[in-house]
């Protein structure tokens, strides 16, 4: 059992995910791309030159502006999950190119706790206010993403897996040559939820971090469609 | 005084009559058609992107909520947060035009469309001015508002709409040139007052006022509600004009559409480019440069800025502006000589939504006012952050039944205390429909405040 689980989620699932996810995210990127360019619906102050609207937007999906005048909580939460998250993320991705970096483990329990304080208080968020009705699929990918966040600390805090088995791992997912990944059952149950959570990722509202470039695009450009 | 009954649907008021929501009537199929029309490129290529972004990309966060004056003015009612009123809409959404929906239901919060839900959905999106301040709170920059707008449309299709807008709005207003059904005698009879009270007041000032001139530099169109309601207004503007000694002219219904309103931009794009098209059509018989949009707020959102995207330029030669930017511009070229001693009082600025968090224009009335008033107080929060009044969405016009109390009761309890808070005693704005609602709300909670449009108060600081 443990053997199939291991060769089906180290090497064929990756490649599943990978295509759901990606086109996933091209589709949603380009459906919306393609839809015609609305009337000029700029909240003023909005900008006037492309450059300054993208400038803009990059701005504002770090300093969050609209969380931080009217909802310091979920300005918090946002910042510690989003920053934990992206950093977590971005220590997988060192696999890519090497299987160690300083201060790694340091780094990535924090980021694992910043994430999963984040999503935990998402959750406690969701279900205490009663401003809107949340429904399983909001609480569904949080509770994913914690079982994911929550094994993977584990796995680091107590050092479960061979970092560079899980260099060599990646590398051959990425150079077609696959091999079995640690047969760990905590790693694979990790890595089963982060692939069920990435292929889930681009269908629900979770295709936010897309949304907010037409969102705030829209309400940033002041320039009229016809001159 | 006898109290009408009437249907319950979504709270405990009505926006809508009973002749018009028609509350037992079979209606789910038609909205299901006509939320149809709406997602459909050709028919709504304006706002469909905005519209699908809010539908598919809500994340129920609810840091909208904090933002909506409707919300905070109920006492925080969930009912009236901006997620739970959009909400309604999208969960027909998900189960009717999405396959995860069809797939999932419930679970993602698809849910099939019931002839309750019609109801309510038609009242819900009559509790909402649209004035955007949610958009500001969203992270993604989502518009619940606009879904409010979209909602009326898909009503619009199906007939449901306030008689106030359709029938005594834009019917009215194409027919007889003015919502408000002013003939040309009476029109005339009003200037003719406003004429003799300013040469009455300012001895040895000869007064003009140029109507239908054809060619003239500034056509200033006002809201007719002013030559009704705010005549203060009317005679500011023209003792500015006269003043300042400038080619200008208003029109009449002689020429067509004298009245600048567009109430078509409540609930429907149609009658939005009808009332546009006969904009136009009163325009060209006019050949102004520049024409100039009166004392009016959605007025200005739809000639200052839509019109520039659902008209070709060559339709359209000529360029808009709000009265309150020519008054800026007279000010900048010192041709306005003025003593803040006129007015000494203390005065607060309103940011209208539809000609400041809208319309961009925040800065032109607070250089008018600083120039104009002696004491200047800005109100908290203002800008584009300002609450809204709630005499947007065409509240302003809407007081049957018990609306009034919804009105007063959320939106007129914010901006109550808002006012309250800065101890000026005359509150400013620019636009007819805010001023409509401020009144409302000083007769409503006795308050002892002035409401004023800022051409008055210009008006009595001139120095002749």
């Amino acid at each position: 059992m443990n053997e199939y689980l291991t060769v089906f989620t180290g090497i064929y699932l990756p490649y599943i995910t990978l295509a759901v996810f990606g086109l996933a995210v091209i589709y949603n990127f380009f459906k919306w791309m393609f839809l015609p360019r609305p009337v000029m619906w700029a909240i003023f102050p909005a900008k006037k030159s492309l450059v300054n609207i993208l400038f803009t937007i990059a701005q504002r999906i770090f300093s969050l502006p609209g969380p931080r005048k009217f909802d310091k909580l979920i300005f918090t939460l946002s910042w510690m999950f989003h920053i934990g998250l992206i950093v977590s993320l971005s220590l997988h991705a060192k696999y890519i190119f090497t299987s160690h970096l300083p201060y790694e483990y340091e780094v990535g329990t924090t980021a694992g706790m910043l994430a999963a304080i984040g999503s935990v208080g998402f959750i406690i968020r969701r279900y205490a206010d009663k401003r809107a009705d949340s429904h399983f699929a909001d609480y569904f990918a949080l509770i994913l993403l914690i079982i994911t966040l929550s094994l993977g600390q584990y796995i680091r805090m107590f050092k479960m897996v061979e970092s560079t088995h899980l260099w060599t791992w990646v590398q051959g997912i990425l150079t077609l040559n696959p091999i079995l990944p640690p047969a760990n059952i905590l790693f694979l149950m990790h890595i089963l939820f982060a692939q069920i959570y990435m292929m889930y990722l681009p269908f629900k509202t979770l295709i936010h971090p897309i949304a907010i470039f037409y969102g705030q695009k829209i309400i940033l450009d002041s320039r009229h469609v016809k001159g | 005084m006898k109290v009408e009954q009437i249907h319950k649907v979504f709270d405990e008021y009505r926006g809508l009559s009973d002749n018009k929501l028609r509350p037992f009537e079979q209606k789910s199929e038609r909205f299901l058609e006509s939320f149809r029309g709406l997602l459909d490129k050709k028919n709504n290529w304006a706002f469909l992107l905005p519209l699908r972004l809010a539908l598919e990309a809500c994340t129920h966060c609810g840091t909208c909520a904090e933002a909506c004056p409707t919300y905070i003015g109920s006492g925080r009612n969930k009912i009236y947060s901006p997620v739970y009123r959009a909400d309604m809409l999208r969960k027909i959404y998900r189960r009717h035009f999405t396959l995860t929906g069809k797939i999932f239901k419930k679970l993602i919060g698809a849910e099939e469309i019931t002839e309750q839900d019609v109801n309510a959905m038609a009242e819900a999106a009559y509790r909402c001015s649209i004035c955007r301040r949610c958009v500001l709170a969203c992270p993604f920059g989502l518009d619940n508002g606009l879904v409010m707008r979209e909602i009326r449309k898909i009503f619009a299709e199906l007939g449901i709409v306030p008689e106030e807008l359709k029938e005594e709005g834009v019917d009215n207003q194409l027919k007889y040139g003015s919502a408000p059904k002013i003939p040309y005698e009476a029109l005339m009879n009003i200037l003719d007052f406003v004429k003799g009270e300013i040469e009455e007041n300012r001895k040895n000032v000869n007064v003009e006022i140029p109507v239908d001139k054809v060619g003239a530099k500034y056509l200033i169109i006002n809201n007719a509600g002013d030559y009704i309601s705010f005549l203060d207004t009317i005679r500011g503007i023209v003792e500015i004009m006269n003043y300042v000694n400038v080619d200008w002219t208003l029109n009449s219904p002689r020429t067509g559409v004298f009245d600048n309103v567009n109430y078509g931009l409540f609930y429907s794009d149609k009658d939005m480019l009808r009332v546009i098209h006969a904009h136009l059509e009163t325009i060209k018989k006019l050949k102004p440069e520049y024409v100039v949009v009166g004392e009016c707020g959605h007025a200005y959102d739809v000639l200052g800025h839509l019109i520039k995207d659902l008209i070709p330029p060559e339709e359209r030669p000529f360029k808009v502006i709000h009265i309150v930017e020519l008054y800026d511009k007279f000010l900048k070229e010192g041709k306005l000589k003025l003593d803040k001693d006129k007015n000494i009082e203390p005065v607060t600025f309103h940011d209208s939504c539809k000609i400041g968090r809208c319309g961009g224009i925040y800065d032109e009335p607070r250089r008018v006012i600083a120039a104009s008033c002696k004491d200047f107080r800005e109100m908290y929060p203002n800008r584009e952050y300002n609450y809204c009044c709630g005499g947007g969405g065409g509240f302003a016009l809407m007081s049957k039944y018990n609306f009034l109390d919804f009105r007063m009761k959320t939106y007129g309890r914010l901006k109550m205390q808002q006012v309250k808070d800065t101890g000026a005693s005359t509150l400013i704005t620019i636009c007819a429909n805010c001023k409509r609602q401020v009144l409302d709300m000083i007769s409503y909670y006795n308050l002892n405040i002035n409401v004023s449009g800022l051409s008055e108060v210009l008006a009595n600081a001139l120095v002749y």
